[in-house]
């Protein structure tokens, strides 16, 4: 290879850069990006409070329920916390477009709330924590997991002891 | 197919006279890591002297202040053995093999020889205040190890050729793995709880 | 009557515009000529060896593949693999081979990034240029398989955190082939092109004899006829059970130095071929995340730039108790006393690339 040959080669082939910021910038589908959370199936086992590196994640009691938060800018964008979540609740997303202001630092927080309900059976303030269910043979009905989710602890134990009980 | 010589430990034992604890293991790919503790420090030259004459290459050099093993309460229920609190009252304090007590204060430096694919390492023990002869006059590869080893705790190595500082500047205190360094200096802040107050109310104000 | 002095001393660094990283040498020349060199070290020293201490294994599987941006993979791997043998685990022949795509992956981006380097040193701007174009093929790659270009988050402990389906292997593969045509065009470049040859041939020489006694490793000991190479002589992951070719040279120049990595990257493409060939089905890793008991563990892997060993001393916290490394510049760095003694002051920048130094990984 020559300079004339890569020369003749960028003319009829053009700039080998994206257009980004006047065209739109491939993004792979596996690209770590911002995180997400989704407070309706997490189980509130904070794996991802303990395996995140950056200390980025932090579970907080809140007056109703308990409070998730991830700082984007403490995160390294490992991927620990997605690789490690039991149900998939933490998630990173393709979104790269992460650049903010110096005033907004304090913003890139992904936020999200596990409720309290109040038990369907004894009527005791708890978390709204999806559970869990693996291991649970025969798998549940899906009335069964509505049922199960709306119990408190002590409840959803009793519940699957006499669940188990049943020929 | 151990490249380490099958007579190493009778080998280790004649340059070692005072004691060797010696171990060793082969993975399924047929590598072998070997390790020989000294019961006396001074020995680790003639141990050195040894593996130069295989053919041995210097390729690391660990040195680690072990914690004191944390006393042990519960005396294994079960077997209730008479006077075993006694015994345990009396229990002489914990020493590394050769007789370095293991309270917290003392040393240990692995040195770890290549010989072709294998590895060896030679595990001396020091007290606080120890010192241990340099291998940089038979291994060049030791000069930089134990440059570093030297500014990390106060070890001494005796006859190294060059004993300056390596990373850390000569303003910087001695012995930095020996000092308690907050987590919170180490990692500048992050994951703080003054930090996270401020992330938590930087969320409430925008919601 | 000249009253200049003959002999000079001349910083080179900490910033230089032609060093990658900050290193500081001070040269003593004799007109044009090097007479002595003093290295000093320690300006990126982080004290990340003290941190893996207060983080959790499962930490410092993230926290070691950030020492180093270039090699992050050979990190997390080879301390994934000191913990493995702490615990006595063995990884699924799935996550093996998936270990090595990885490791290989890496290996062309960063040999190909040191080979541009030097083009940008020799003053040969547009093949500086289109050698980081090719490697842009390796970093898309990267992306897309991983998730990410330079991180890939690909090692856990008990094997591996990503896996192929059939799309990400299509893209693989037809990447793989593009590259192939393009290095083996570059190797012919460097092969005859005079301005390469001019600079780089007999420029840098470490003889076998100064390599073995400053204990070089990867390339910079194969080019001086040292045919050490870990996956060779102390195999892991599935290297025992690849073609592996180990290249030799031994002129022990600049040049000899960049003809191993181009080789090697093409073996490294070889290599991750067979391993798409022969992919078992099967777990990428252990189902239990496991936990590593009180021990002690050498391990070794081939970084790009050679023999990357870790140390791992654990005890009944979930912290290890002491985790020691040693890069392959650790090495390499000392062999530069050799290979610029008696260079021309022009040629010392081409020469510490040459070693493609990472300061990073050795201050820690």
């Amino acid at each position: 290879m020559n300079v004339l040959s890569l020369l003749g080669r960028n003319l009829t082939q053009g700039p080998y850069t994206e257009p980004f910021p006047f065209g739109p910038a491939p993004t792979a589908k596996r690209f770590r990006g911002r995180v997400t959370f989704d407070a309706a199936t997490c189980e509130g086992c904070k794996i991802c409070e303990r395996v995140c590196p950056a200390g980025a994640i932090r579970f907080s009691k809140a007056k109703d329920g308990l409070a998730f938060a991830v700082w984007h800018n403490s995160c390294v964008f490992c991927g620990n916390c997605e690789f490690h979540c039991p149900t998939g609740s933490v998630h990173q997303t393709t979104d790269w477009h992460l650049a903010h202001e110096q005033a907004r630092k304090y913003a890139m927080v992904e936020f999200g709330l596990i409720p309290n309900q109040t038990c369907s059976e004894c009527g005791a303030t708890a978390l709204a924590t999806a559970p869990s269910l693996r291991g649970i043979a025969p798998p549940l009905s899906a009335e069964e997991a509505v049922t199960l989710k709306s119990l408190c602890p002590k409840c959803r134990a009793r519940f699957l002891k006499a669940r188990r009980a049943k020929p | 197919m151990s490249r380490i010589p099958d007579d190493i430990e009778t080998r280790l034992r004649e340059a070692a006279p005072r004691g060797v604890d010696y171990a060793s293991s082969t993975d399924p790919h047929g590598v072998t890591v070997a390790w020989a503790g000294l019961a006396d420090r001074e020995e680790l030259l003639s141990v050195a002297q040894l593996l130069h004459g295989l053919g041995a290459r210097l390729s690391m050099i660990s040195a680690s202040q072990p914690p004191a093993p944390e006393d042990e309460e519960e005396d294994d229920d079960g077997e209730a053995e008479e006077g075993a609190e006694a015994a345990a009252e009396e229990a002489p304090a914990p020493v590394s093999f050769g007789g370095t007590p293991l309270d917290g204060t003392s040393y240990e430096l692995a040195y770890h020889f290549d010989l072709g694919g294998d590895t060896l390492t030679v595990v001396a023990y020091l007290p606080a205040g120890g010192s241990v002869a340099s291998l940089t006059p038979l291994f060049r590869t030791a000069d930089w190890n134990e440059r570093e080893l030297m500014e990390c705790y106060a070890v001494t190595v005796r006859n190294h050729p060059d004993p300056r500082r390596l990373f850390l500047d000569a303003s910087i205190d001695p012995a930095v793995l020996e000092r308690l360094i907050p987590f919170s200096t180490l990692v500048n802040a992050a994951s703080t709880k003054g930090l996270w107050e401020k992330i938590m109310t930087g969320h409430a104000g925008a919601a | 009557m000249s009253t200049v002095p003959e002999t000079y001393t001349i910083p080179v660094g900490p910033l230089h515009v032609a060093l990658e990283e900050p290193m500081y040498f001070r040269i003593d020349v004799h007109g044009e000529t090097v007479t002595h060199v003093d290295i000093n070290a320690g300006h990126v020293h982080r004290g990340i060896e003290y941190l893996t201490t207060k983080r959790t294994m499962l930490q410092n599987v993230v926290l070691t593949e950030r020492i180093c941006s270039l090699c992050s993979n050979s990190h997390p791997e080879t301390f994934a693999m000191a913990a493995e043998q702490i615990a006595g685990i063995a990884i699924p022949e799935r996550a093996a081979m998936l270990r090595v795509v990885a490791a290989e992956v890496k290996r062309i981006a960063s040999n190909l990034f040191n080979v541009a380097l030097l083009a940008h040193l020799v003053g040969y701007e547009t093949l500086f240029m289109h050698v980081m174009q090719v490697r842009e093929i390796a970093q898309d790659i990267k992306e897309t398989v991983f998730g990410n270009r330079m991180d890939l988050g690909a090692i856990c402990i008990g094997g591996v955190r990503y896996d192929l389906d059939e799309e990400t292997t299509g893209f693989l593969v037809a990447a793989l082939d593009r590259l192939v045509p393009e290095i083996e065009a570059i190797v012919a470049t460097y092969r005859t092109n005079g301005s390469i040859l001019g600079r780089t041939r007999d420029v840098g020489v470490l003889t076998r004899e100064q390599g073995l006694a400053c204990g070089v490793v990867g390339p910079v000991a194969r080019a001086s006829g040292i045919a050490y190479d870990v996956r060779a002589v102390a195999p892991y992951a599935a290297y025992d059970r690849l073609p592996l070719e180990v290249h030799v040279l031994t002129d022990g120049d600049v040049w000899s130095r960049a003809m191993i990595r181009l080789a090697e990257a093409l073996t490294a493409i070889d290599l991750i071929r067979a391993c798409l060939r022969d992919l078992p089905d099967g777990p990428t890793r252990l189902a239990e995340t496991p936990d590593i008991p009180p021990g002690r563990a050498i391990a070794k892997s081939e970084a790009p730039r050679g023999e990357l060993i870790y140390y791992l001393k654990t005890n009944d916290n979930p912290q290890p108790e002491r985790v020691k490394w040693r890069v392959p510049t650790f090495m390499n760095w000392d062999a530069l006393r050799f290979m610029l003694a008696d260079a021309k002051i022009a040629d010392i920048a081409i020469i510490v690339n040459s070693i493609d130094p990472c300061v990073s990984c050795t201050e820690r």
